[in-house]
């Protein structure tokens, strides 16, 4: 994986821009989406136990009409004697059955099972009671009505009609003594099934009633008919309460709770597909609005990153054009921000000064060979060579022997000193070795018409000097110092003066003026080749080797002597 | 960069994940209704009475089984240790049980008794309350003791001297197991004892003061001479009753010593059940004759020490009261009655 070094600015930025803008838009919209669907869980949780509980609230009204009756039945029973006022009673519970419209038959059974009372349109058929939950189970608790899930009866009466039988053991009296029986009231259902057509539970929506043994009681969608179906499935493991279900691939939300005064519980099943829609339309929004942003930030982090790149890759651009094709001088014209400007000024400025030292160096190097080219033929000075070669000639025709071989040595010494194995640097001392036997040589040549000394400072030997720089003054004192009429004299000093090398050449000839002096420093300064090669040459390969502190001066008294001076660092870096 | 954006999301996540965890010390107490006068003297009991470490919250279901089933579901999410229910219908506790059968959860029943099938259902169902028979055994027994002891032979309260005692029953509300079983078994209890009851009229009055004392209005103007005791099956009834009577211009404080005298010519017997303190006030002042105390206090005691057995992981049958069928904890009624002055 590329660590973030490795990228350009311009990935750099749009990846900091987008990781920042993504993840802020994920965090608000997964937190949104989250609050959103809790909230939306909530209303339609609350909204669903609300139809739940008008729901219940009905089928409770119902259910407290029927036990009203059933309790009026079996208060009115207790207050007549069975033996006196069978008729009376009689008349109750037919009244009772014409007024209530769902009650369909009231009858009375003795604990053996026989009829003691009934509503007039029972007929009796056949009693095998036993098999009849209805009253085995008024049996089981005395204190409760009990309610049975609906069915055919066909105890009493040809009918298919489905039947709700309420049953309960009351007492009645028989010739003054309390005794018990079964009450049977059966009741149409219904409103049981019209309370459940009127019901607001979305498509699909459904309700289902279950027995405390968890078997269907009724069910309001033909799809649920036995014991085993989806719904009454969810019901039982629900027990009471409610949660999010999904039945037929519906998502419903199943409220279940129990009915008062039975043993029934009633568990409706509300539409929530306007969950999973707006759910989904929420998340559709969420994205879109992601998409855009992301495509809207990506779009600006794009625009901005040019305005910052592409003057750094006109630099860029430039840079590598001058790496290919060398300096040349256009200069870079770039827009953009402030600091991008300054970068290419700076650059700019910096182009112009490379140039110009480059032009400088090059302008060095031109010199530097010329005046090696000057030293090299300085060293091997042709005419010097035959001069002195011709004194020697001479000085062995008139037998001056010692002198002859004063001469040789040292000729041998000048040349081999400057030439040196070529190289351009040597010790002080064999300068100024070098500068004696030159003037050795040069005294024995012009007869002894000047005298020369050397004032040494010992400890200046072992400085480093660049090769044949007194030479040349030294032939200038002889040419120019030596006056004809008094003995001339050269002394050569050299010592130390505080950080600096001082060699001196002193003469005692006619002097030069101060406007002599200046032209001979313009000349040496010029870059223009005049005659008075020597000083110029010896300066300028000064200035080369030291820089700019190496310096050479002219000082003359008129008709007093005339000095002149080089000095250069002691501890000069020779270039 | 990536570490915080983890970072930020494993926060997010914890922040949402971590729900504060409630301390199990607290027992849930569901009551039927907050606004039921002995209800609200048992749980005032309970609070007075408990010095053990486990609090109990109470919940009111303001007499709707739908609220105390919510609550119920509520509660259990938390898993308690137990719950203490007092059932608003007797007939849906069943599906109470199965539900904290799936916590693990035991259950007190108090005050309104499950059927018998559903609390044998699971172990962990236990009933605290009175029995209904007794507290209509114990009006009858005041009555009786009123009218002298001897069915026979009945005192100055058998006004018209017919040996028969002509009553009203004020009935709780209708299809309520307390009021059916009261109703019954006070006018059982009399006839078995010999007593001749003459039943002017049973009427419901929801178990309510203003429902009675409009009954009462109702019915004084038919009855108002033949009237001998009223039977209430509650004190709240009994209330309303007895307030009826006072505009009708019963209970004349002659002496306006704000008390009245059970031996002048306009007092009649009114009986109520439960012991709420206005009643024993009315008894102290001479207006109600008598009422069975339903012992809030013995009942909230015995409540107490059962869920400090069951939440300490105790044997239930080691707490000071006697459990029935390893279920049931009976609470005895109290009668409290004015004192009857022979003369």
């Amino acid at each position: 994986m590329k660590t973030f070094k490795e990228f350009s600015i311009k990935q750099n930025i749009i990846i900091a821009m987008m990781t920042i803008m993504i993840s802020v838009i994920l965090l608000s919209s997964v937190s949104y989406y989250f609050i959103f669907n809790s909230s939306m869980n909530d209303i339609v949780e609350s909204g669903s136990k609300e139809i739940n509980k008008q729901i219940i609230f009905n089928y409770e009204n119902y259910i407290n009409d029927v036990l009203n009756t059933a309790r009026q039945i079996q208060q009115d029973t207790i207050e007549y004697d069975m033996a006196t006022s069978e008729a009376e009673l009689q008349d109750i519970y037919n009244k009772s059955v014409k007024v209530n419209e769902n009650t369909i038959s009231i009858v009375l059974l003795g604990l053996d099972g026989n009829i003691i009372l009934s509503s007039n349109n029972v007929a009796v058929q056949n009693t095998y009671l036993e098999e009849k939950d209805w009253f085995e189970n008024a049996l089981l608790d005395y204190s409760i009505f009990y309610f049975s899930s609906p069915h055919q009866q066909n105890v009493f009466r040809d009918s298919n009609a489905n039947v709700i039988s309420v049953s309960k053991v009351i007492s009645y009296i028989l010739n003054g003594e309390k005794q018990n029986a079964v009450l049977l009231i059966d009741i149409s259902t219904e409103t049981i099934v019209n309370l459940s057509d009127h019901t607001n539970l979305g498509e699909g929506g459904h309700i289902v009633i279950l027995n405390d043994d968890d078997s269907l009681v009724y069910s309001s969608i033909s799809s649920c008919y036995s014991d085993t179906c989806e719904s009454i499935t969810i019901a039982k493991e629900i027990i009471i309460g409610g949660s999010y279900v999904t039945v037929d691939g519906i998502k419903m939300y199943a409220s279940v709770n129990t009915l008062n005064a039975t043993r029934w519980r009633i568990a409706t099943f509300s539409n929530v597909e306007i969950l999973n829609s707006s759910r989904t339309n929420m998340f559709l929004i969420l994205s879109l609005i992601m998409v855009v942003t992301i495509t809207v930030v990506f779009y600006f982090a794009n625009i901005i990153t040019r305005r910052i790149t592409s003057p750094l890759n006109k630099l860029n651009k430039h840079m590598l054009e001058i790496q290919e094709n060398g300096v040349s001088y256009s200069p870079l014209e770039v827009e953009g921000q402030k600091e991008i400007i300054i970068l290419s000024n700076a650059f700019n400025n910096m182009i112009s000064e490379i140039r110009i030292l480059m032009e400088r160096v090059l302008r060095e190097q031109k010199e530097k060979r010329k005046t090696e080219f000057i030293a090299l033929q300085t060293q091997i000075n042709p005419h010097f060579l035959y001069n002195t070669l011709d004194s020697i000639i001479w000085l062995s025709e008139n037998n001056l022997n010692e002198q002859v071989v004063e001469m040789i040595v040292a000729l041998s010494k000048y040349f081999r000193i400057s030439i040196s194995k070529g190289k351009t640097i040597i010790t002080a001392k064999e300068e100024l070795e070098h500068a004696r036997s030159y003037l050795l040589i040069q005294k024995i040549r012009y007869s002894s018409k000047f005298d020369y000394s050397f004032v040494v400072d010992e400890n200046i030997y072992d400085v480093k000097a660049v090769k044949l720089i007194l030479q040349p003054l030294i032939e200038n004192a002889i040419y120019h110092g030596i006056s004809g009429d008094e003995d001339g004299i050269i002394i050569i000093r050299a010592y130390k003066k505080e950080e600096l090398m001082v060699f001196e050449v002193e003469n005692n000839g006619y002097g030069l003026t101060d406007s002599q002096i200046d032209g001979i420093y313009d000349n040496m300064k010029s870059e223009i080749n005049n005659t008075s090669i020597g000083l110029k040459n010896v300066y300028q390969r000064l200035k080369l080797y030291y820089g700019e502190k190496a310096n050479l001066e002219i000082i003359s008294e008129l008709d007093e002597k005339t000095i002149v001076k080089l000095t250069y660092p002691l501890k000069a870096k020779v270039k | 960069m990536k570490k915080i954006v983890i970072l930020l999301l494993i926060f997010m996540f914890s922040m949402t994940l971590s729900s504060c965890k409630k301390t199990n010390y607290e027992v849930p107490f569901i009551l039927y209704d907050e606004e039921d006068l002995f209800m609200m003297s048992f749980r005032d009991s309970i609070f007075t009475n408990n010095s053990s470490d486990i609090t109990f919250r109470m919940y009111d279901s303001t007499d709707s089984q739908i609220i105390q089933n919510e609550i119920i579901n509520g509660v259990l999410k938390d898993s308690p240790k137990l719950i203490i229910v007092n059932p608003v219908d007797r007939l849906g506790a069943y599906t109470i049980i199965e539900k904290s059968k799936l916590t693990d959860t035991p259950i007190i029943f108090i005050n309104r008794e499950p059927l018998e099938t559903d609390l044998l259902s699971w172990d962990k169902v236990y009933y605290v309350g009175a029995k209904p028979e007794q507290s209509a055994i114990f009006q009858a027994e005041l009555v009786m003791e009123l009218f002298g002891g001897n069915p026979n032979d009945l005192n100055h309260y058998d006004l018209n001297g017919d040996g028969k005692i002509q009553c009203i029953i004020l009935k709780g509300q209708e299809g309520h197991q307390d009021a059916e079983i009261r109703t019954e078994a006070v006018v059982n209890e009399m006839e078995e004892n010999g007593y001749d009851l003459d039943i002017l009229k049973i009427e419901s009055a929801d178990f309510r003061t203003s429902v009675a004392f409009d009954l009462m209005n109702e019915l004084l103007p038919i009855y108002r001479d033949q009237i001998e005791v009223i039977f209430s099956n509650n004190d709240a009834m009994a209330i309303g009753a007895i307030n009826a009577l006072i505009e009708d211009g019963f209970f004349a404080d002659d002496n306006l010593d704000g008390k009245v005298d059970s031996n002048t010519i306009n007092w009649i017997p009114v009986v109520g059940i439960d012991g709420i303190e206005e009643a024993i006030q009315l008894i102290e002042d001479g207006y109600l004759y008598g009422t069975v105390i339903n012992d809030s206090e013995s009942m909230a005691k015995a409540v107490i020490e059962l869920s400090n057995a069951i939440f300490n992981d105790r044997e239930p049958d080691t707490i000071s009261y006697t459990i029935e069928l390893g279920k049931y904890i009976w609470i005895d009624y109290e009668k409290y009655s004015q004192p009857i002055v022979e003369d």
